[in-house]
């Protein structure tokens, strides 16, 4: 189909593992974080919701940087991580770790905006008619944020794909384990000629892009189609 | 009505034509007051102090990878002078014609191994890295792919029997500064690095690689197409500077 280097797959296979598994991964804790933005009234809650915002407005490489310190052997973390194997500097987990972060800022809002639309009357309602808090959630409010959480899903891998700055400052760009897409793109416009491969990466990734649209936009009518036919 | 048009035409003109000009007066003042000259990030330390004893009008200077530069100097950037660190970069200027004679050699460098500051000097063999790394330690160099440093470590640990069985262990930076921080923080116990980047980086070479490992290291420097008239005596300054070059480490 299109001639690409082995550089060229391996590269997008990693960045589709990585942009997959940060995006699963920060969703159950992005619902709850928007849960609690949105519904939550508590001490701290204007803290969190900065804190939750920080690595969308900090320049990225800020962001890898500061994982560098956490997660390095001579780190907190990193110092805790790294003797048990577990560590996740200058590794694919790592990449994920870099990824989810950068996502999750644009994730929250996303749900939270949905959440934030539910009429709280209507849970009030099922409440009355005796449902358990967990029932009211699973057939309320997740029929209702549904779409909500598509749009963050979408816009949150778009963001974990693309992710350059925190990622290259962070593991690096060693071939198969963490240099993503971006990375390779990155690298070969750091060789002279190699203008071929350039043209097959940077084609990737705006079809991969495109594709995440339209998948997207596929989704949210049929989304949208069953919660009206409940 | 016509005459609105004409009007409207006359302003856009005027409008057009005024950019113009302060986009032309613009170009004369650089042309003016200075030279722009586009060096390799690894050239820095080197550089600064080659350009403080420049007599001529004011050097702008700008660190980047020499690919980076390279691209944005084939694009149009308004450069005068070019100094990389790779033949092959200067080769791919000089095939899209920007370039206005023919490059010389600035500088030149060697490679080693740098460990944390202060780290005892190891033995360039195998075991001797093995034992410096510990059973899941890696080291950083360049990325082979993109790094010039990196592509010259390649081919010496390949010239001394290493590559197949160290390239596990190789955390591959994007630019060969960035493997230079990775030891000077401790993330990782070992750096294949520039001889220049191990002067006063906190970091201590602790084994050195063979020049003859490796194609010879240098740094081409050239004048651009459209380069102001002072141009040519600032790389001839620079060329004349080596023994500040020697001094930071650059020597063949």
């Amino acid at each position: 189909m299109i001639d690409l280097p082995p550089e060229a797959w391996e590269a997008l296979s990693l960045s589709l593992r990585v942009s997959v598994v940060a995006t699963l991964v920060s969703l159950p804790l992005a619902l709850w974080v928007a849960h609690l933005l949105a519904r939550g009234r508590f001490r701290g809650r204007g803290l969190l919701d900065a804190v939750v915002h920080l690595p969308l407005v900090l320049p990225p490489v800020v962001t890898g940087y500061a994982l560098l310190l956490l997660f390095s052997r001579g780190g907190p973390l990193g110092a805790v991580l790294e003797p048990l194997g577990l560590g996740v500097a200058f590794r694919w987990t790592g990449a994920v770790i870099a990824a989810a972060i950068m996502a999750f800022p644009l994730v929250v809002r996303a749900i939270r905006l949905a959440i934030e639309a539910v009429d709280p009357k209507l849970e009030e309602a099922a409440a009355t008619l005796g449902a358990s808090p967990l029932r009211i959630w699973r057939t309320v409010t997740l029929p209702m944020i549904a779409p909500g959480i598509l749009a963050g899903v979408t816009i949150g891998f778009a963001k974990a794909f693309g992710e350059f700055g925190a990622t290259i400052t962070f593991v690096a760009s060693i071939p198969g384990e963490t240099r993503t897409l971006p990375s390779a793109i990155y690298a070969f416009l750091q060789v002279p000629g190699a203008e071929a491969p350039l043209r097959g990466l940077v084609g990737v990734a705006v079809a991969v892009a495109i594709l995440a649209v339209l998948v997207s936009n596929w989704l949210a009518p049929r989304v949208a189609a069953r919660i009206a036919g409940r | 009505m016509a005459s609105r048009i004409r009007f409207d035409l006359t302003r856009r003109a005027m409008l057009a034509g005024g950019l113009g000009a302060s986009v032309l007066s613009v170009g004369q003042l650089r042309a003016d007051t200075g030279l722009t000259v586009f060096a390799a990030a690894s050239l820095k330390a080197a550089l600064d102090e080659v350009a403080s004893t420049w007599t001529g009008p004011p050097v702008a200077l700008s660190y980047a990878g020499s690919g980076t530069l390279a691209r944005q100097a084939a694009l149009g950037a308004p450069v005068d002078v070019v100094l990389l660190a790779a033949r092959d970069w200067m080769d791919w200027l000089q095939a899209q014609g920007v370039v206005a004679s023919a490059p010389v050699s600035v500088a030149g460098n060697r490679l080693v191994f740098a460990g944390p500051s202060g780290a005892e000097p190891m033995p360039l063999t195998g075991d001797g890295i093995r034992a410096r790394l510990g059973p899941a330690g890696r080291f950083a160099m360049g990325d082979p792919l993109s790094v010039p440093a990196g592509r010259y470590g390649q081919q010496a640990l390949e010239t001394l029997g290493l590559w197949s069985a160290l390239r596990p262990q190789a955390i591959l930076a994007e630019n060969v500064r960035a493997a230079l921080a990775y030891v000077a923080r401790g993330d990782v116990p070992l750096g294949l690095v520039y001889k220049s980047d191990g002067i006063g980086s906190g970091v201590s070479e602790v084994a050195a690689i063979p020049a003859t490992a490796h194609q010879p290291i240098v740094y081409p420097g050239a004048v651009l197409r459209g380069a102001g008239p002072d141009a040519p005596a600032f790389l001839a300054h620079v060329q004349a500077s080596g023994e500040v070059f020697a001094h930071h480490g650059f020597g063949a």
